[in-house]
């Protein structure tokens, strides 16, 4: 997986990292994955950081989670990116449907929330609960910054 | 003994308890925080371990990841270079190169990063990943034959509040667009990019190709529709439903006539 060795180990491909503890933020973060994959026809989910670090994920156990996090993480930035430019205001959710299913991303400061659904998922309660989380995830980062 | 020596003696005493941690320890307890979701403090050891020592790409690399979270592209650039001089190889800094080629839409200087990075570390899968991603992308065409005739723009039936209207092929030869020079160059060029990793994305889920998407921001609405390498979008107002936009962007699309 992305984070299974040490940061001493420079010349890994994986990421820095061991296995540890991860109360605070990265219990919000869980919980707010947990809550989102139980919605119907929602499949799996991951939160990566915009580094491509994936803090949790929930998948199945045929999805590559490498590289879904890799894309996940260069689509959230890019749609970041675009609504600046554009200026069309902070980037908040996306969805993008294909014939066998939809994946949904949300933005926010600490990474993006990535959703994998099936192709008859409830499009808007998926997005309004997607929406909600995405404002908790932006609470997370305001009340670590206050601290 | 006097006051002056029995502090002196007593803070001596107490910092001796206290041994300094080694930069590794630093850089191993910040790398926890960072999986944590605890940058801040990250932040504060990678830098006090860098000043202890300021030769180690595993702290350089650190840096550079927590420079890429709080947006801060330049630095962390800077960061990952600093990680090659030290480990020309290093697979994430080579990795982290790449992304920020790939986000300045510098693809030509993505692929050596990529390339390199899977030479010496093939069980690499987020390289990998992008590495298939990008091999697809080629630069707009000079003159791509269109299946799409002259854009009438006059008998469209703009939704109310509708703007930055684009018709453009998936390999950034743009059709049609609103705005100015400027604005419909960058409008071609999100377009693309986003129908790009979007597909790349729904592709490695294994949901099949990209036929529509909807992008909230805090301000408007962007819809897109696709079929074969023809890529269709429009802003709307926020308010408007995800299924009344996807219904007036097929309006659109019909009134286009267009022909995949």
């Amino acid at each position: 997986m992305a984070d299974s060795q040490t940061p001493a180990d420079s010349s890994a491909p994986r990421d820095a990292g061991g296995a540890v503890p991860r109360p605070s933020r990265a219990q919000a973060f869980r919980e707010t994955l947990f809550e989102l994959i139980r919605l119907d026809g929602v499949r799996g989910g991951l939160i990566v950081t915009p580094d491509g670090l994936v803090i949790t994920s929930e998948l199945p156990p045929r999805f590559p989670v490498e590289a879904l996090a890799a894309l996940a993480a260069t689509l959230g930035r890019e749609l970041e990116l675009g609504a600046t430019r554009l200026d069309r205001g902070a980037f908040r959710t996306a969805l993008f449907s294909a014939d066998d299913g939809t994946v949904f991303v949300g933005g926010s400061p600490v990474g993006y929330v990535t959703l994998v659904a099936d192709r008859n998922v409830n499009v808007e309660v998926v997005r309004a609960a997607l929406g909600r989380a995405v404002d908790r995830l932006r609470g997370t980062w305001r009340t670590a910054g206050a601290a | 003994m006097g006051i002056a020596t029995f502090l002196e003696r007593t803070w001596s005493g107490l910092t001796g308890l206290v041994k300094p941690r080694s930069a590794a320890t630093m850089f191993r307890l910040a790398d926890q925080y960072r999986h944590e979701g605890r940058y801040e403090e990250a932040a504060d050891l990678i830098a006090e371990g860098l000043r202890v020592a300021p030769n180690i790409a595993v702290g350089h690399l650190l840096d550079a990841y927590l420079h890429v979270v709080f947006r801060e592209m330049p630095a962390a650039k800077t960061s990952f270079r600093r990680v090659l001089s030290l480990d020309p190889y290093h697979p994430r800094a080579l990795f982290g190169l790449a992304r920020i080629a790939l986000e300045e839409g510098d693809i030509e200087g993505c692929r050596p990063f990529l390339d390199r990075a899977i030479q010496y570390f093939p069980d690499f899968p987020e390289a990998k990943a992008l590495q298939e991603m990008v091999a697809t992308w080629s630069a707009p065409a000079v003159a791509t034959p269109s299946s799409v005739g002259a854009v009438n723009t006059e008998r469209l039936r703009l939704p109310p509040g509708a703007h930055d209207l684009i018709l453009t092929h998936a390999d950034g030869t743009m059709v049609f667009a609103q705005g100015s020079e400027d604005r419909q160059r960058q409008l071609t060029l999100h377009m693309t990019q986003v129908y790009r990793i979007a597909s790349a994305t729904l592709a490695r889920a294994g949901l099949g190709a990209l036929r529509r998407g909807v992008v909230e921001g805090s301000s408007e609405m962007m819809f897109m529709r696709s079929d074969g390498g023809i890529i269709l979008g429009v802003a709307l107002p926020r308010e408007i439903e995800v299924g009344a936009g996807l219904v007036q962007l097929g309006r659109l699309w019909t009134d286009l006539n267009i022909k995949s």
